[in-house]
């Protein structure tokens, strides 16, 4: 199917707009602090869109994706210490290791109602988390468990994933995140993605359709996984140190699912605009405020969270798209999912 | 041998309080069929409302029961009528509310950091007149707070149990919890129903938190660890009933205590996650729940 046919000028336009920005941003910005604050607002875009995949999709919650973050970090990295593999093999087999490891979870708990599985979700993040943080040594790996991994500096090497400068790392995750906001798209307009919207409105009626909801389910999870775990070898590599308090924490992985939240799950755009709005402001209040309310950053997310959920559930994506419309002439008033049969068949 | 004993009465006395805990969650899953996320912060405000109270007063901590027990059920009560029941009207007719438990993690999150700016992270310890008096039973010792809180909570729960099956309000409740519409069509305000069940479920965290400041720190994240317990307790115990959620939260409270003989304190942590995890795999319905509930 092309993507791109059904868009309007306008928004293709916007789009192509949109990509030159991020791509020439680093040529404008060169103070190393605020391209480090990009490359979080992109991991972070990155994260919630991988995120998105299962929790908007596939019309579950889960509230413990940091354990892939995790698996993913810790996977290439002992492989990198312990046998000197690159981490960008590392970095595949971090990601198939999550996504099997989703699977296996997903089997028993995706048939299950929406609490059960964030439940088991939140369990299984804080058992990989406590085991990390229990394990000296695994077999041949040294874990070396809250202390965390320290992986050497090498300077500039492609082979080893490190560089000097900040700029290589933004637009490594600027590829990343157009990749999974690609594969994103692709789901939509696939047959998968319209099983998994079936699934979600109305699993009986799916099935009885024969819809295999259930099989459906645990593709969006593998995948979903997968993409979370290249982002911790992401992360291990920008920042050269991964401990279980940061990488497997529940903060981060309730951060996760609330950017997806607050922006809009279920669409493409919904996570990475609320990475766009809440990582600043988290920045921000951290900055301002952090010293005299710490944790103050923390509340106001809170709040942001509950006010969208009662006056916006579909997220800012909706109000911010219906803005958008408006102003750019209205014509195409349709959402983009509508298929355009519907169109021409009205036009008889 | 002794060790053992030992153990097992202390999983058994902190058991109970666990117990009561999941008490209250599992009403508030029972009547609204929503698992409170925010129940553990819930706990933790009952904690430092516990600590506040003795601290600036000077008084018994099981004083304390009078005034931090209505101060939480109002506080669940203005918490689901003004947060949560917007979302749930709005999440009436579909299958799974989820924006629900969203909001109640959300809720999770804003009460712990709060309470993390407010009260800052340190680690507060209140000492009262039970603080570190050991009864001694033939060689066998416990803590004093420990058997009081454990006495506690057996009679809040068997006082939540005589309520809910023989008062008005309580087959009110029942009513609700069975099937709304009907219970509605019977006169029954079903809203009104909610408020109170979350203002009696966080009631629970109250009386949780006054017993268990004489021996538990008391810091802005404790919540978490109890919300965690709790949830596994429930799961286990059967969602919605009382007697499970008790039995369960002993069963948890001796696992982590005679476990902790075996293992190092870390350890206990995961054996505890792994637990449920197989529970959830083997039997979602847990103990006593109610097989078509999930």
């Amino acid at each position: 199917m092309n993507l791109l046919a059904r868009r309007s000028s306008k928004d293709k336009i916007l789009t192509l707009a949109a990509l030159a920005t991020a791509f020439a941003l680093p040529l404008v910005v060169t103070s190393p602090s605020y391209l480090q604050m990009l490359i979080l607002l992109l991991f972070y875009a990155y994260l919630t869109s991988s995120w998105n995949l299962v929790g908007g999709f596939a019309g579950v919650l889960p509230l413990g994706h940091a354990a892939f973050v995790a698996l993913g970090a810790y996977t290439s990295t002992l492989l990198y210490l312990q046998y000197g593999i690159s981490p960008w093999l590392g970095m595949l087999v971090g990601g198939v290791v999550a996504a099997l490891v989703g699977v296996i979870i997903g089997i028993p708990t995706l048939k299950m109602r929406g609490a059960y599985f964030a439940l088991a979700t939140i369990a299984f993040a804080e058992a990989i988390r406590v085991l990390i943080e229990n394990t000296s040594q695994l077999g041949p790996f040294k874990v070396n468990g809250p202390r965390g991994l320290l992986i050497n500096l090498k300077g500039n090497s492609f082979a080893a994933y490190q560089f000097t400068s900040k700029v290589s790392y933004y637009y490594i995750m600027l590829a990343l995140l157009l990749a999974v906001l690609g594969v994103t798209a692709l789901l939509m307009r696939s047959k998968l993605g319209y099983y998994l919207s079936a699934g979600g409105e109305d699993p009986e009626a799916a099935q009885a359709l024969g819809v295999n909801v259930a099989k459906y389910k645990l593709l969006a999870m593998a995948l979903s996984c997968f993409f979370t775990a290249l982002a911790g070898t992401f992360y291990a590599q920008l920042m050269l140190y991964i401990a279980p308090q940061n990488i497997c924490g529940l903060n981060l992985s309730f951060e996760i699912a609330f950017i997806a939240l607050i922006g809009g799950r279920g669409t493409i755009l919904g996570p990475v605009l609320g990475a766009l709005l809440l990582r600043p402001l988290n920045e921000l209040t951290r900055n301002y405020l952090g010293g005299l309310l710490p944790g103050m950053h923390l509340v106001i997310f809170g709040l942001i969270l509950v006010l969208v959920m009662i006056y916006q559930p579909r997220g800012i994506q909706e109000p911010l798209t219906r803005l958008y419309r408006r102003l750019t002439g209205g014509g195409n008033g349709q959402d983009e999912d509508t298929l355009p049969k519907a169109k021409e068949a009205v036009k008889l | 041998m002794e060790n053992f004993l030992q153990s097992l009465i202390s999983g058994l006395l902190i058991g109970g309080i666990y117990g009561l805990t999941a008490v209250g969650l599992t009403l508030i899953f029972g009547v609204m069929k929503v698992i409170n996320f925010a129940h553990g912060s819930l706990l933790m405000v009952g904690m430092f409302a516990a600590y506040w109270f003795v601290k600036l007063s000077g008084l018994n901590p099981y004083l304390a029961l009078f005034v931090v027990v209505p101060l939480l059920f109002l506080f669940g009560y203005a918490m689901q009528h003004v947060v949560i029941r917007p979302v749930f009207k709005a999440e009436k007719d579909v299958r799974e509310p989820i924006t629900v438990i969203i909001v109640t993690t959300g809720i999770w999150y804003i009460l712990d950091n709060l309470s993390l700016m407010a009260f800052g992270a340190e680690y507060r310890v209140v000492h009262t007149s039970v603080s570190g008096k050991i009864f001694d039973l033939g060689g066998i010792y416990f803590l004093q707070s420990k058997f009081y809180g454990f006495l506690i909570a057996l009679a809040t729960t068997l006082l939540l149990y005589w309520f809910l099956k023989h008062s008005k309000m309580g087959k009110a409740i029942r009513a609700t919890s069975l099937d709304r519409e009907a219970a509605s069509l019977m006169g029954v305000n079903q809203y009104r129903i909610y408020n109170i069940a979350f203002g009696i479920g966080t009631a629970c965290c109250g009386v949780a938190g006054c017993v268990l400041i004489p021996f538990y720190y008391v810091y802005p994240t404790v919540g978490t660890i109890f919300d965690i317990r709790a949830f596994i307790i429930v799961v286990l115990g059967g969602l919605g009933s009382i007697p499970g959620a008790l039995l369960g939260g002993i069963l948890i409270g001796i696992t982590q205590s005679v476990g902790a003989q075996f293992m190092a304190a870390t350890w206990t942590e995961e054996i505890i996650y792994v637990l449920f995890l197989l529970i959830l795999f083997v039997k979602p319905a847990g103990l006593f729940g109610n097989r078509h509930d999930f």
